[in-house]
């Protein structure tokens, strides 16, 4: 069993909303052009105020690799599985597309993916971890809004913001545990 | 080939000739027509769903994964089961009414069983990989899995229970095995059917769909469904004037339906109450979906109307007319399918993430999910339908469905 | 409820009906549809493997390095490059979706020849060698017929290969060179340099106190700056932002002014006050550094924060703690430059003032204030070119046409009918529009065209369609069917930034940086470079005697020699190697790593020496400019209001974003499913009034035209102005994500000039709305 526990720590003030992230996970991970093809977004929240008192804010996210994983369990073939690192992954050849993941998720992480004719999610580029490389919305975002890291290694820079910074994450009533954890200050 | 196999043959043969008949007193051949024509339109519409994918062909979406499709499984699978539950009463339980009618009740329930498979077949992305990684890398925590395991078994026990309702002379062991079988359909029925209720029951993500009363509820209505469609199968054999022999399992199966539709209403009252009194996050919103929002037609008309009141004042008006029975049940089963859509499409509805600009969330302007069904999933539906339609007329028509006497 | 097939991408519908056209129409070759790309095509070479090569994007100005990963010889994804640190090892979205550039199914793939009317869209396929023969005779035969080479002229947009279509020119000799900064930046540019003889930088990695001007740099990306001033904001620092909109970059200030458009001017006049009156500035750096402190000191005397509210809008009180806090934060404040300032017809005025603001406070060269550029050594080669006699003046010089100014006072003492400070290539785009109309005072009858497309990019569309109309032949060189591409008269597919080599480049700023580009991929359709299609036109126009009898014969020997052989006939790596020749080691980094440079660290404070002589008249930093004064223009920023629409009318503002550069990139499918529509932003009580909801479709009317666009209604906006985003309503049917989708600016925007700079003033139109 691996000591590591992947997650990503996002400082979500530092968003700008350029879509960076979400056109290269499309590339990195092959995903189609298409209202429903994506694996990760990033959505503008509402406006705050009226003119000239305003506030707007911005809340980057993807699938939460969450530790009490509802998809995984409502997999009746298992295709959804979660590596000894916590990370959740789809075995395509296994998926045979009863959605029930889709309704599971209470983040809407999930979509039937038109290249692999299988439910498909963000997978934190695990194919890339192995060189060593970041997951490629981490990589190209301008302010580095997401950081990625063991959160097990103290040393890493994502344990380092966890343990400074108060943070929150999606639906904790859900009791998922996710592995995405938004800085408040 | 040996003269013993040609002889076993030949017996088996012979068998099977016993077995069809051709009644021409019962009317079902339009039926019989009608069916086939939708189950054309159907087929038509599955090989171009096979040809142009599922993505392209169904309205079912991000947001509302599961629609029509699913809601038309749920209607078929659970008439079965329903059926295969009175069943068990007759055979296990020593309800001569309903044992009177078994070899319909079994009939009726495996072939409305298989129209349900159409409807799973052509919503599965991959039913065939189902069938080998069910088996090679089974979750055992999984729903779904063990809606896959209930109803194979249920299957199963259909097809001995229409061994033995259909045999030339049974025995006395025979009469004893057809209990256990009714007694185990019963008990894996409602197993599959609550099961089924739990696969949506499970989600803690949908509060509307999550919890007990949908397992509940599905029995329950399953139940009242079999009874409905007995009555109403039976109108139609006998060309809505039942034999008087068999108005005594009649007025059983019509208390059967409206305790059922009694039970139901009390569920609709606390399912309805709990999920608008302070206005829990969720299924509120799947609430008023369906009181004041864009399912309200299908609730108030087809669900509440149609498979509540108006099946209700018929059969308690109806005075013992079996005629009145048989359109209480087929307007009862037109309004279960509004029931069983509902419910399951009024649970998605509420958007799991906001639909801000870039959430990627489709909605409407009230911040609910959007569907409708397509062309093709009505197609595929009718596929269901005529396959059921066909399928059972056709038994009607060439076999002896009037169970024997055997007391 | 969805049909049949209507979820089948586009893609797989285009490479459907892309098939079905091509063998329709195969045997006239007459199609449309032929010469692009159509559905996926894959790379040519059959190669496997993976690898990763360093170059730098083109998606936008900013030219971010990254290492593009190829997997079996197609570009599976660009990656940020990590000592790209000029753009803080980043990739926007652009940069992202530049991979399918090369694959893109409306690329243009084969040279083609109008055969219809011009904009029917018939054309012929016609090889890369008949092209550049016919630019030649083109050439030729506008040189002979008008004995003025400068009736053939050449646009194009910023670029690495724009100093290549540059050579080509110069070998030409026509004078007439039009570029994109004046539709741009231009005004910033003179604003600054007429104060400190440069335009300059912002360093706001260290800044305390920030305040930009409508720079919207959270979506109009600009590198470091966008990264600068988020995610390297010190702690404590302040961002305060003026803009009629609440954009992304007023969401991530600290204050936002909705300022009253065109008024930006009285509120650094009124902070500038402020900080003379109460004493704030840096006496001592005006003492040694600035000439004309005197003259300030009294212009500025009656714009109290007072009087600046009234013209502003913006209180008072907010006025003086703005001046306290900049001076406070001196030298570390920075009043932000801009870049595309095409606004308001004083815009030079109010870009002097920032410069001004700056300097007064001392806030020059120094850590978090206006720094000067610094760059990398690069070797340009600058060949020499044949002088040619049958030139003239430039024509937006040579005409007398008058300058379209606004009617108020802001008018008066602008030169008339003249830029004041016209860029010697970059000429001024609506003066040589209107110059080539009135033939004035010579005819243009030709163009050459470089991937800029000035029918979408130049205020009042309809007059540029006029203007073609006295352009008798019109070549276009470009990588998709671009609107000047599809009313041209011959078509060039370029490679695009992904297939081909660029020279090295100087990325000045505070932190220099120099990259260059090589192919990461083999041209998937087997198009050229602007390199290799200059080269073949040279080679082309060699063969024609006519173009060189009037040059010195041994100039035009020297240039066969020097740019011909030397430049043209070796390939671009040559030509790189040259650049870097004075660095050992460094043509090896480059194209290993992507980048050149001596250092990643800042250096401040090279100009604040004594013996620095700024690049202005009195060698000082001239708070009051003295050539201005010489030209009759003010040599300091006098304020005059600008005129305000009438009762019914809203201005029409324009902004950046940051999910498309200009017109170029909204075909590219996963930068058009981000922004699939423009949409007008209109303030929700406004939109009250006019009785519409957002997702309503309006008619936007100006003087010069009008266009439906969708609503969107919204507290982020003043009332008195409205905004769409640029590129859409497009009309090159071969755009077809954004053919005819959405509204076009340059159709309604009037064309209002910025007579010092020669700027187009696009800020200065007003709109009727009405529900269509």
């Amino acid at each position: 069993m691996s000591q590591k526990k992947y997650g990503i720590v996002l400082d979500a003030k530092n968003c700008l909303n350029c879509k960076a992230c979400t056109v290269a996970c499309k590339f990195e991970n092959g995903v189609e052009v298409g209202d429903e093809q994506y694996r990760i977004w990033v959505a503008e929240k509402d406006l705050k105020g009226t003119y000239p008192n305003l506030r707007l804010d911005f809340e980057p996210s993807q699938c939460q690799h969450c530790e009490n994983t509802p998809c995984a369990s409502v997999c009746p073939t298992s295709a959804t599985y979660k590596t000894d690192e916590g990370v959740v992954l789809i075995d395509y050849k296994k998926c045979i597309i009863c959605k029930a993941c889709m309704t599971a998720c209470p983040y809407d992480a999930r979509f039937v993916s038109e290249v692999h004719h299988a439910i498909e999610k963000c997978t934190f580029c695990y194919h890339r971890l192995p060189e060593g490389r970041e997951p490629a919305c981490v990589e190209t975002c301008p302010t580095k809004v997401r950081v990625f890291g063991d959160l097990n290694d103290p040393n890493s820079k994502a344990a380092k913001l966890l343990a400074k910074h108060d943070t929150y994450q999606l639906k904790p009533e859900k009791n998922t545990r996710p592995r995405l954890f938004y800085i408040i200050k | 080939m040996s003269a013993h196999d040609t002889e076993t043959k030949q017996g088996m043969v012979s068998a099977i000739k016993s077995l069809i008949t051709f009644n021409k007193d019962i009317p079902v051949m339009p039926l019989i027509i009608i069916g086939l024509v939708l189950a054309g339109i159907g087929a038509v519409t599955a090989v171009v769903v096979l040809v142009k994918g599922h993505e392209a062909m169904y309205a079912v979406n991000r947001e509302v994964p599961w629609g029509m499709l699913i809601g038309t499984y749920a209607y078929f699978v659970i008439t079965s089961t329903g059926l295969a539950f009175i069943g068990g009463l007759g055979h296990a339980f020593g309800f001569e009414n309903f044992a009177k009618i078994g070899r319909r009740i079994v009939v009726l329930a495996t072939l409305v069983l298989l129209a349900g498979f159409t409807q799973i077949l052509m919503e599965l992305g991959h039913p065939v990989r189902m069938i080998i990684w069910m088996m090679l890398s089974p979750n055992f925590a999984a729903p779904i899995l063990w809606m896959g395991v209930f109803y194979s078994i249920e299957l199963v026990i259909l097809a001995l229970e229409l061994y033995y309702a259909f045999k030339a002379h049974p025995t006395e062991k025979d009469h004893k095995t057809a209990a256990m079988l009714g007694f185990a359909a019963m008990v894996v029925g409602t197993l599959a059917t609550s099961n089924l209720g739990f696969v949506f029951g499970s989600l803690t993500a949908r509060p509307w769909l999550y919890g007990v009363h949908f397992p509940l509820f599905l029995v329950v209505s399953g139940i009242t469904a079999g009874a409905a469609l007995l009555m109403l199968v039976h109108n139609i054999a006998y060309k809505f004037s039942i034999p008087e022999e068999y108005k005594p399992s009649m007025d059983a199966l019509a208390k059967l339906m409206g305790g059922g539709i009694g039970i139901m209403m009390l569920m609709y009252l606390w399912k309805f109450l709990t999920s608008i009194f302070t206005q829990p996050i969720g299924s509120y919103e799947s609430a008023m979906a369906l009181i004041a929002g864009p399912l309200a037609a299908n609730f108030w008309i087809g669900e509440m109307l149609l498979a509540v009141i108006i099946p209700l004042v018929i059969l308690l008006t109806a005075k013992g007319s079996t005629k009145k029975y048989g359109i209480a049940g087929l307007i009862f089963m037109i309004g279960l399918y509004f029931t069983r859509v509902n419910y399951i499409v009024a649970g998605q509805m509420p958007v799991m993430r906001k639909a801000t600009d870039g959430s990627g969330v489709h909605a409407d302007l009230s911040g609910l999910g959007i569907y409708s069904p397509s062309i093709a999933e009505w197609g595929i539906f009718l596929l269901g339908i005529g396959v059921a339609m066909v399928l059972y007329f056709s038994a009607e028509k060439f076999l002896d469905l009037k169970t024997p006497e055997h007391h | 409820m969805t049909l049949s097939g209507m979820n089948i991408s586009r893609r797989k519908f285009l490479a459907a009906s892309g098939g079905v056209v091509a063998t329709g129409l195969v045997a006239a070759n007459l199609s449309t549809l032929k010469a692009v790309a159509g559905g996926h095509a894959s790379a040519p070479t059959g190669e496997k493997g993976e690898k990763h090569i360093a170059s730098s994007c083109e998606m936008c100005v900013n030219k971010c390095g990254f290492f593009a990963h190829v997997v079996d010889g197609r570009l599976k994804k660009l990656n940020p490059n990590p000592k790209f640190f000029k753009s803080r090892a980043m990739l926007c979205a652009r940069g992202n979706a530049g991979a399918e550039e090369p694959y893109n199914p409306e690329r243009l793939t084969k040279p083609l020849l109008r055969v219809g009317e011009r904009g029917e869209g018939k054309w012929k396929e016609i090889s890369y060698e008949e092209a550049f023969k016919l630019v030649a005779e083109k050439l030729k035969e506008f040189k002979v017929k008008n004995e003025n080479r400068c009736s053939v002229a050449f646009a194009s947009s910023e670029g690495f290969q724009e100093e290549i279509f540059q050579y080509l020119v110069q070998s030409y000799g026509s004078t007439n060179t039009v570029r994109h900064p004046t539709l741009c930046l231009s005004s910033v540019i003179q604003g600054w340099s007429s104060v400190y003889g440069v335009y300059p930088d912002a360093d706001l990695k260290n800044s305390k106190f920030v305040i930009m001007f409508g720079a919207n740099r959270a979506e109009a990306i600009v590198t470091p700056d966008t990264i600068d001033f988020v995610k390297y904001k010190p702690e404590g620092a302040k961002l305060i932002y003026l803009d009629p909109r609440f954009t992304n970059t007023a969401a991530k200030a600290d204050k936002w002014f909705p300022v009253k458009p065109g008024t930006d001017l009285a509120f650094v006049l009124g902070v500038i006050n402020v900080i003379i009156k109460e004493k704030l500035y840096d006496a001592a750096f005006v003492e040694q550094f600035c000439d004309g402190f005197a003259d300030l000191e009294a212009m500025i005397a009656p714009h109290t924060p007072e009087w600046a509210e009234k013209e502003c809008e913006i209180p008072a009180v907010e006025i003086r703690w703005v001046a306290r806090e900049f001076a406070k934060a001196a030298p570390a404040a920075v009043a932000y430059p801009g870049r595309r300032t095409s606004w308001y017809v004083n815009d030079v005025y109010f870009r002097r003032a920032c410069a001004i603001l700056t300097a007064i406070c001392g806030c020059w060269d120094a850590p978090g204030g206006i720094c000067p550029k610094a760059s990398v050594p690069i070797k340009n080669l600058d060949p020499l070119f044949p002088y040619f006699e049958m030139s003239d003046d430039r024509i937006d010089v040579a005409s007398t046409v008058k300058n379209k100014l606004p009617k108020d006072k802001r008018s008066e003492n602008m030169p008339t009918d003249s830029v004041a400070y016209l860029g010697e290539k970059d000429g001024s785009w609506l003066r040589f529009r209107d110059a080539i109309i009135a033939q004035d005072p010579y005819p243009v009858e030709a163009m050459i065209v470089y991937k800029q497309n000035f029918i979408e990019a130049v205020p009042n569309r309809a007059k540029t369609m006029e203007m073609l109309k006295k352009i008798k032949f019109m070549a276009v060189i470009d990588i998709q069917m671009t609107e000047v591409a599809y009313f041209a008269d011959l078509v060039i597919p370029e490679s695009t930034y992904l297939e081909r080599w660029d020279s090295v480049h100087n990325l000045a700023g505070i932190w220099p940086i120099a990259t260059f580009r090589q192919p990461v991929v083999e041209p998937v359709f087997g198009t050229k470079s602007m390199f290799e299609i200059a080269g073949g036109i040279i080679n082309e126009m060699l063969k024609l005697p006519e173009l060189w009898d009037d040059a010195d014969e041994l100039e035009v020997e020297d240039f066969k020699y020097d740019v011909v052989e030397d430049i043209f006939g070796k390939p671009m790596e040559e030509y790189i190697k040259r650049q870097l020749a004075d660095h050992p080691g460094a043509y090896e980094q480059m194209m290993k790593e992507g980048v050149f440079y001596l250092s990643d660290q800042a250096v401040y404070g090279k100009t604040r020496n004594p013996e620095f002589r700024f690049k202005t008249r009195t060698g000082k930093i001239e708070l009051a400019n003295v050539k201005y004064a010489d030209k009759g223009l003010n040599p300091l920023p006098i304020y005059a209001a600008p005129r305000q629409p009438e009762p019914g009318k809203y201005r029409m503002i324009l902004g950046r974003h940051g999910f498309n550069t200009h017109t170029g990139t909204q075909n590219n499918e996963y930068l058009w499913e981000i922004q699939k529509e423009n949409v007008i932003w209109i303030n929700t009580q406004e939109a009250k009034k006019l009785g519409v909801v957002s997702g309503d479709y309006v008619t936007v009317k100006s003087s010069v035209g009008e266009q439906q666009v969708k609503v969107f209604s919204t507290e982020k906006i003043r009332k008195d102005c409205v905004f769409f985003a640029h590129g859409y309503g497009r009309l090159s049917p071969q755009l077809s994500l954004v053919y005819k989708k959405g509204a076009s600016q340059a159709a309604i925007l009037e064309d209002y000039l910025e007579p010092i700079s020669g700027n187009a003033a696009m800020h200065e139109t007003f709109v009727t709305i009405a529900k269509a």
